[in-house]
């Protein structure tokens, strides 16, 4: 087996993962100004969901099916009930009423799933597929294509159709967007939905392959937004640095330990927002 | 009186593990709950003061236990090894803050969330310096018995909220506001915004990091977790549910948490949920924690302004040019917004900029008052070239009002006037700063404002407000952004007295308005721009006679 071959397979594995993550929560940024800490969560609900669903003896389509549908209910009650009524509050409540939802979430998958690591079977089952050295399962080659693919459409969507320019307008100028006949809270609410969707398909694809447990949210939420951090939250541009990101930390997975992940990639967040912060002059602070 | 009323309340309250009234609080219990809320008083200055979302607060309460366990085993004497710690996490965090502080908010979290990933995980992956998974064996210095512990616990906590009394009040505390509501409205009034929120960073965690050691060494064995996401969430969310913000916030959360799950029993999978939810439903529904409930806000402090009047002194009247601005230039990609403007404002002289929408009014005033920077050109101040000075810089020098005025609504009237003077030169103590702030008010005619928060002041009186805040300690150059917008009549003849009161004191004021009446009556000259260029200049009864000024901002009808 070639170590080269078997990372970049994984890298793009993990990364067409990022830009499923990352591409939700640009979108949720970009409509509704605020930093979704809970984003993650979809993937960690689907997850957990899936795994008991299966357990609990549900055919798999309908466990998928039916968690992907607590990820979507979660999230677009997070936006409907309890951000949308404040949208008035400053952004640093709302963006902290977000963590709380996130840690609401997993002290409810501790409960439902326990401590140790859960999965269920995977979706797309057959022969792994060997190319240069490296192995790819059936599954796997699902998840690059759908992650890329899908993301990308997203991406297009927002950034060269006029109806997915509208729904990015909604955020830089609520009240312009409104005059212009863009329907601001709609516009919030399909994000939150879409992101949670893409959420969810991340979990579906992936977790087969690796497990999830409660505290996966925030971990998954933490790579989307350097991911999104690096391509400055442009939707097509976080493609391109979610795959650079899961090939990166797949590198570093492979060469020098599994250990080194977690450091490698908060230096690699320093990298970012020393790169961010240097268009900042007089000492002054960036204003988002 | 009220100091025998706490003082009793804190015997009490140390009293209570051995009274033994409260079921299941023992001493053990009490003494973990003081050095967590000890290190908990740290984030309360961080999150619940100024607002700032650190949300990887354990790691910093991790690093010195770890530091000093790993030094005490390569043979360095105990005392010095907890030190050591100590002064590595305050060191580990100042770096950290000095990187993410210059961007928005988020990067902050994030960036925290991230480091307590980190340090967590090193702490596993090195199991043969860390001790790993099954934890770091620590050995206390020197054997102290269960109520040995407890009175240090108690005296540190008790030496932490005084020191947190006593320092974050004032001067200081009023800066925390500010940084914390207004960013803008900070830098314009002199505060090097970054600098702060690096230095609350640390501070904070210099506090995180002595409760972090002690009760590490407390507990005697160190684990993982306990740097991790999970720990500081929780520790955040000890902090909301206590009261973010207020002195005893930390000490109610940790104490109350702490005998929460005490009473209930290690039920350890329900821990998480309940920190949670705890969280999530007191920032929705009780956003001032338990404190808010019990406590209600008291007014701030009143000193009495006596010796007022003589604290207002007057500068000598200047003469000259105050302000040059030379050829400046500014454009965004394509478009100049500003494109090639000079004039001057003179000592004792009120100069109005107009123009239509659009036409770059308020982008030079952003230029001037250090907002962006310039694409060319040069902005002098009393021949001083201040292109290149960052905005809290110029702000001894440069007073400025907003279109929308940028006051504290928490702070008192008196509070958001005296924070112009702390951060200007020559203000040295609190008492005459207060007494100038409030002779600035009496001149303004806003001393019955004094006390009131400015949230419960009628909107017609913050731009007066904010026109005495800016002009507080005699700025040489006052920039107005359309001060008379917004106001009724007779709010109107007030503020245009108190513009012609400072004109007469000395003082050079460039405004941008849009009322022409207005601008006819207290304006020395007219500056007309239209599409970013200067189309006119002179006494306003000559430059509205123009033809192309009235073509430019009246359409061709007049």
């Amino acid at each position: 087996m070639n170590l080269f071959s078997q990372a970049v397979i994984s890298g793009l594995m993990l990364g067409a993962v990022y830009a499923f993550l990352g591409i939700g929560l640009v979108l949720a940024y970009r409509t509704a100004r605020i930093l979704n800490l809970a984003h993650g969560e979809a993937f960690a609900i689907t997850g957990v969901a899936a795994a008991l669903l299966v357990k609990a003896g549900l055919p798999l389509l309908a466990a998928l099916g039916l968690s992907l549908l607590i990820a979507l209910a979660f999230a677009l009650s997070l936006h409907r009930f309890v951000l949308r009524p404040r949208a008035d509050w400053p952004a640093a409540t709302l963006i902290l009423i977000t963590l709380g939802a996130a840690f609401v979430v997993r002290g409810v998958l501790i409960l439902a799933g326990g401590t140790d690591p859960v999965s269920f079977p995977a979706l797309f089952t057959g022969m792994p597929l060997r190319i240069a050295g490296g192995v790819i399962p059936m599954q796997g080659i699902a998840l690059v294509l759908l992650g890329f693919g899908v993301s990308a459409a997203v991406g297009v969507y927002l950034a060269r159709t006029r109806s997915g320019k509208q729904l990015l307008a909604a955020a830089e100028n609520p009240f312009a967007a409104e005059l212009v006949g863009v329907d601001v809270e709609r516009a919030r609410l399909v994000a939150y939905g879409i992101g949670a969707i893409l959420g969810a398909l991340a979990g579906i694809l992936l977790i087969p392959l690796i497990a999830v447990d409660f505290q996966s949210g925030l971990a998954m939420t933490l790579r989307g937004f350097i991911a999104a951090a690096i391509s400055g939250m442009s939707p097509l541009g976080v493609l391109f640095s979610g795959i650079g990101l899961g090939l990166f930390e797949s590198m570093v997975g492979a060469y020098l330990g599994a250990l080194y992940q977690d450091p490698v990639m908060f230096f690699l967040l320093i990298l970012v927002a020393l790169w961010q912060s240097r268009h900042i002059r007089f000492g002054g602070t960036r204003r988002a | 009186m009220k100091l025998a009323l706490w003082a009793t309340l804190a015997a009490i309250a140390i009293a209570l593990p051995y009274i033994g009234i409260l079921p299941a609080w023992t001493p053990a219990q009490a003494t973990v709950a003081a050095f967590t809320a000890l290190s908990l008083i740290g984030l309360n200055l961080i999150f619940g003061v100024t607002g700032m979302l650190a949300l990887g607060q354990a790691a910093f309460t991790a690093i010195p236990a770890y530091a000093a366990g790993i030094l005490q085993k390569n043979h360095v004497p105990g005392l010095l090894a907890i030190v050591l710690g100590i002064l590595i996490a305050v060191a580990i965090a100042r770096v950290v803050a000095e990187i993410f502080v210059r961007l928005p908010g988020i990067y902050l979290a994030i960036g925290t969330l991230g480091f307590a990933f980190v340090v967590e995980g090193v702490a596993r992956a090195f199991p043969s310096i860390t001790g790993g998974a099954s934890g770091l064996v620590l050995e206390p210095p020197i054997e102290l018995s269960r109520d040995g512990w407890y009175a240090i616990a108690v005296a540190c906590l008790g030496l932490a909220i005084a020191a947190f009394h006593f320092s974050v009040r004032g001067r200081f505390l009023r800066t925390l506001q500010l940084v914390r509501h207004d960013e803008l409205a900070a830098q314009v009034l002199g505060i090097n915004v970054p600098r702060v929120k690096a230095n609350v960073f640390t501070i904070g965690s210099a506090y995180s990091a002595v409760g972090g050691v002690l009760l590490a060494y407390y507990v005697g064995v160190l684990a993982p977790e306990t740097g991790g996401v999970n720990a500081s969430l929780e520790s955040l969310a000890m902090v909301i549910i206590g009261g973010a913000g207020a002195l005893l916030g930390p000490v109610v959360g940790a104490a109350g948490v702490q005998w929460l799950f005490a009473v209930a029993g290690g039920a350890q999978h329900y821990e998480l949920l309940v920190y949670g939810l705890g969280f999530f439903l007191v920032v929705l529904f009780a956003p001032a924690g338990i404190m808010g409930l019990l406590v209600r806000r008291r007014a701030a402090t009143a000193t009495s302004p006596s010796a007022a009047a003589g604290a207002l002194s007057a500068r000598m009247p200047r003469e000259g040019v105050c302000l040059r601005v030379a050829g400046v230039q500014k454009h965004f990609g394509g478009l100049r917004a500003v494109d090639d403007v000079s004039f001057e404002v003179r000592f004792g002289q009120i100069v109005a900029l107009i123009g239509p929408n659009g036409a770059g009014k308020s982008t030079l005033f952003n230029c001037i008052s250090g907002l962006e920077p310039l694409t060319a050109g040069r902005v002098e101040l009393e021949g001083v070239d201040l292109s290149a000075a960052p905005i809290h810089r110029r702000a001894g020098e440069i007073g400025r009002s907003f279109q929308v005025p940028r006051l504290v609504p928490e702070m008192s009237t008196l509070d958001n006037v005296t924070a112009r003077l702390d951060h200007l030169r020559g203000s040295r103590r609190e008492n005459q700063r207060r007494a100038q702030a409030q002779a600035q008010l009496a001149a303004f005619g806003l001393e019955a404002f004094a006390e009131r928060r400015v949230r419960e002041i009628g909107l017609g009186f913050h731009k007066l407000i904010e026109l005495s805040r800016a002009s507080a300690g005699h700025p040489a150059l006052l920039l107005l952004d359309e001060p008379a917008v917004g106001l009724t009549t007779e709010e109107v003849a007030r503020l245009a007295a108190a513009l012609q009161r400072l004109r007469a004191e000395g003082a050079a004021i460039l405004v941008v308005e849009h009322n022409i009446d207005f601008v006819s009556t207290i304006a020395d000259e007219v500056v007309v721009m239209e599409s970013g260029r200067l189309i006119a200049r002179g006494a306003p009864a000559a430059v509205m006679a123009d033809r192309m000024v009235q073509e430019a901002y009246f359409g061709s009808l007049a």
